[in-house]
């Protein structure tokens, strides 16, 4: 790929960053808006989407907007799951958690084409998920459970994933955080929490169509050979059972006999040796290699200074 | 050698797709009047060929070998032109600005209006380009046009606004904040590639006007890597451009079928390394490239509003492949019929339907459709502008599972109806082989996909599918009762579909 069209005002700190996601535009409205969801009126502030007309109503349909994150304004919206189908008069079928609150709206949560939407989407994101919860340490707290359940999804329409061929190994190389991919929606709300919030830059999206994945942005095949500083960020925004701190993975299983975390999927990733230091090894590497080491020299010249 | 190429009054063009140029090369060794390299005219099966002009005739050879492209150029050195062997004759006005047309198939099939230099000019040279009436967009007024741009709706999935008229968008770019920018998409399309190959400066000129129209500072013309001729070509012509206020940049994306997706090209020009469709709106016309305003267009669109604006009337340009002996990309008038293109190919055996629209176009039997989005619209069919051809040993049901497992490997990964509809389309698609046809289900999945992926890719991806239910559903129940019509499936029932 070449490109001799660069721009030079890239922000500090940042501009080593890769979470292998697209640039999205600013979503929202850019002016107060009222407008209608299943009849009730609601005003909003300028920057609102849909979704928090939805949400601001009591709506006729359960909308899961499953990828959605509301607690911190830097993740999201990332409108992957498409579980926030709405209708409006205006634009058709729309995604209520991107779409911009536009003055007059007449928004539909109960029009036939957007529940068929937000249930085969919701379908869709349980066909390719892991679904063991007696085994899984996020069951009871997870928003995956949670839209299922209040979908009333009994048998969803795709199957789940169920393939022990095709399951990724549990990554439980770090001492502090687990990855089970196979539990992984692809909300990437961890990314944003790693690169946008923390600015870390370990966690990136990779691949594409069915090899998309959470990987790491220097290559590393596990979470102990990547440049994680174990801050946690990631786990707090994960939806499902994908991110889990590793003292808790079984904390929320139920007892089935013979039955384990590790062993509903068959293979994991264990640590290479004894590692309980917070920085995984290469982000000790790193950090010796580069500041560690000019901060040492600095610290050296700056105390013959002060001390004669 | 004068300053353009049409006040030659005796010359020999040379039109050649391939890289080696063997028939250029015997022809201007063998003798001492100018010979010149022009871009091909669409038609692979004409070429090489060899254009001799003298006097107000051109003589038309189609297929030369090096050998006889070196022997009619001896013989005209000795003064005389050799009619007797010509394919073709045409007498024209000594400085004909466009390619005379004989009556020779397929050239005379369609119209030419777009690709009218194409095989006369010399692709890169701006004189050629200007003496036959080039640029003069560039300098009419804005209203011309701004009206232009309105009449003219956007060509390709490339194109931020395909079927829509492109005005709507320009004046979102004059309207928002920020320096605009103008990107031509040429990723992918054989009609662009094309325009870039033969008459690059028209659709650089319909970027320029573009660009002054919503006051853009700079211009990126975007191609697939995997282009190098056209690459080379366009580079050329960019450092030939008249010179403007306007920087023209050129930046090339992957290979890939998705890296065309307007939004995705933009993250290919800003050097994502993995590409993946952005959220909409705002539309790139408002927050683009960089966050800038930004027009995206392809080629063809581009040289439609250069057209529009002197008056004339809107074509398409068609390119067909497939199950023909040779491709072909012919230009029909917008109130003309898909059936014309037919006409320009020799199809290899019996004619049983076709693929209009590209990768995700949609199935037919019948081409008797003008090629308007309307009319395209309403037969279910895409307005790509590539046709393939599919003859009767071609099973659809095979066909249609092959566009499905593409959309499943290629899509960027983002969006789940995309993403995993793929996947389970694919996997409904297979289970017909073991017997188990629900069109129902199939039907319930492509309405999602169409209604909520986020980008064309995933919408148009259920085209094939839906078309192919709609047009040969019973070959797909033949299928469920372990026939294949047309015997290229096995009849052993599959086993890989994993539950």
């Amino acid at each position: 790929m070449s490109s001799e069209f660069a721009r030079d005002d890239v922000p500090p700190l940042t501009e080593a960053i890769q979470p292998g996601t697209a640039t999205d535009p600013t979503v929202g409205s850019t002016d107060a808006a009222t407008l209608t969801v299943d009849g009730h009126e609601v005003t909003l502030e300028a920057g609102a989407t849909l979704l928090d007309a939805v949400t601001a109503v009591d709506t006729n349909e359960d909308v899961p907007a499953l990828c959605s994150y509301d607690r911190e304004d830097n993740i999201g919206p990332r409108s992957e799951c498409r579980t926030c189908m709405v209708k409006t008069d205006e634009h058709g079928l729309v995604p209520s958690c991107s779409f911009p609150a536009e003055d007059g709206l007449n928004v539909r949560t109960d029009a036939v084409a957007a529940t068929e939407a937000r249930d085969v989407n919701l379908d869709l994101v349980l066909s390719n998920h892991n679904l063991r919860c007696t085994t899984c340490g996020k069951n009871g707290r997870c928003e995956l459970q949670d839209a299922a359940i209040a979908n009333d999804v009994a048998e969803p329409r795709y199957g789940v994933l169920d393939n022990r061929g095709a399951y990724e190994p549990i990554d439980d190389s770090s001492s502090f955080i687990q990855i089970d991919r196979n539990k992984c929606i692809l909300c990437n709300r961890c990314v944003e929490a790693c690169n946008d919030v923390q600015v870390e830059g370990v966690l990136r999206l990779e691949g594409n169509g069915q090899d998309t994945r959470i990987g790491f942005q220097n290559d590393a095949e596990t979470m102990a050979d990547s440049t994680c500083v174990s801050c946690g960020h990631c786990v707090t925004v994960c939806p499902t059972g994908s991110l889990v701190e590793t003292g808790i993975v079984d904390a929320a299983t139920l007892p089935v006999p013979g039955f384990t975390q590790k062993n509903s999927i068959g293979r994991s990733i264990e640590p290479s040796d004894e590692n309980t230091e917070l920085m995984t090894p290469m982000k000790q590497d790193d950090w010796s290699e580069k500041d560690g080491q000019t901060s040492t020299e600095a610290a050296t010249e700056s105390e013959s200074e002060d001390w004669p | 050698m004068a300053e353009h190429i049409l006040s030659e009054s005796v010359v020999l063009r040379i039109a050649e797709s391939t890289p080696e140029q063997e028939v250029l090369k015997a022809v201007a060794s063998a003798t001492s009047i100018p010979v010149v390299k022009v871009g091909t005219t669409g038609y692979p099966v004409l070429e090489p060929l060899v254009l001799l002009t003298k006097n107000g005739q051109t003589a038309f050879y189609t297929s030369c070998s090096p050998e006889e492209a070196a022997e009619i150029a001896t013989t005209l050195d000795n003064g005389n032109l050799r009619i007797e062997d010509a394919d073709a004759i045409v007498e024209h006005p000594p400085e004909r600005p466009y390619l005379p047309v004989p009556d020779l198939w397929p050239l005379q099939t369609g119209a030419r209006t777009v690709l009218r230099r194409c095989g006369w000019l010399r692709p890169t040279h701006p004189e050629d380009y200007r003496i036959s009436g080039g640029f003069e967009t560039v300098d009419s007024d804005t209203d011309t046009v701004m009206s232009a741009a309105h009449s003219v709706t956007g060509r390709g999935w490339g194109d931020a606004m395909t079927n829509t008229p492109v005005g709507t968008s320009w004046n979102r770019s004059i309207d928002a904040d920020g320096d605009p920018a103008v990107v031509v998409n040429a990723h992918g399309s054989p009609g662009d590639r094309l325009l870039l190959e033969s008459v690059p400066f028209l659709p650089l000129e319909g970027a320029l006007a573009a660009a002054q129209a919503v006051d853009a500072s700079d211009i990126i013309v975007y191609l697939s890597e995997a282009d190098e001729q056209a690459l080379e070509c366009v580079t050329a012509t960019v450092e030939n451009l008249p010179t403007t206020d306007t920087m023209v940049h050129v930046v090339t994306g992957p290979d890939e079928y998705r890296a065309a997706e307007p939004t995705m090209a933009l993250e290919a020009i800003e050097g994502s390394q993995r590409l993946e469709a952005r959220l909409r709106p705002p539309t790139p016309d408002i927050e683009g490239v960089y966050s800038r305003p930004t027009l995206i267009h392809t080629p063809r669109t581009l040289a439609q509003i250069v057209h529009a604006a002197s008056g004339a009337s809107p074509t398409r340009i068609v390119t067909v492949r497939g199950d023909v002996q040779h491709e072909a990309t012919i230009e029909i008038p917008e109130d003309g019929s898909l059936a014309t293109a037919r006409t320009a190919v020799t199809v290899d055996g019996v004619f049983k339907g076709a693929c209009v629209g590209g990768q995700f176009g949609g199935l037919t039997p019948d081409l008797d459709i003008a090629p308007t989005p309307n009319a395209l619209d309403a037969a279910d069919l895409g307005t790509e502008g590539i046709i393939s051809i599919l003859n009767e040993d071609r099973c659809l049901v095979a066909h249609v599972g092959e566009q499905s497992r593409f959309a499943r490997d290629e899509n960027c990964g983002r969006c789940v109806p995309c993403r995993e509809g793929t996947v389970q389309l694919t996997k409904l698609l297979r289970e017909v082989y073991d017997g188990s046809f629900r069109p129902d289900d199939i039907e319930e999945l492509l309405r999602v996909m169409q209604s909520s992926s986020m980008c064309a890719f995933g919408r148009d991806a259920t085209r094939p599918v839906a078309t192919g239910l709609d047009h040969f559903e019973d070959e797909f129940v033949a299928h469920a009762d372990g026939r294949c019509p047309t015997g290229t499936c096995t009849t052993e029932p599959q086993h890989e579909v994993p539950q």
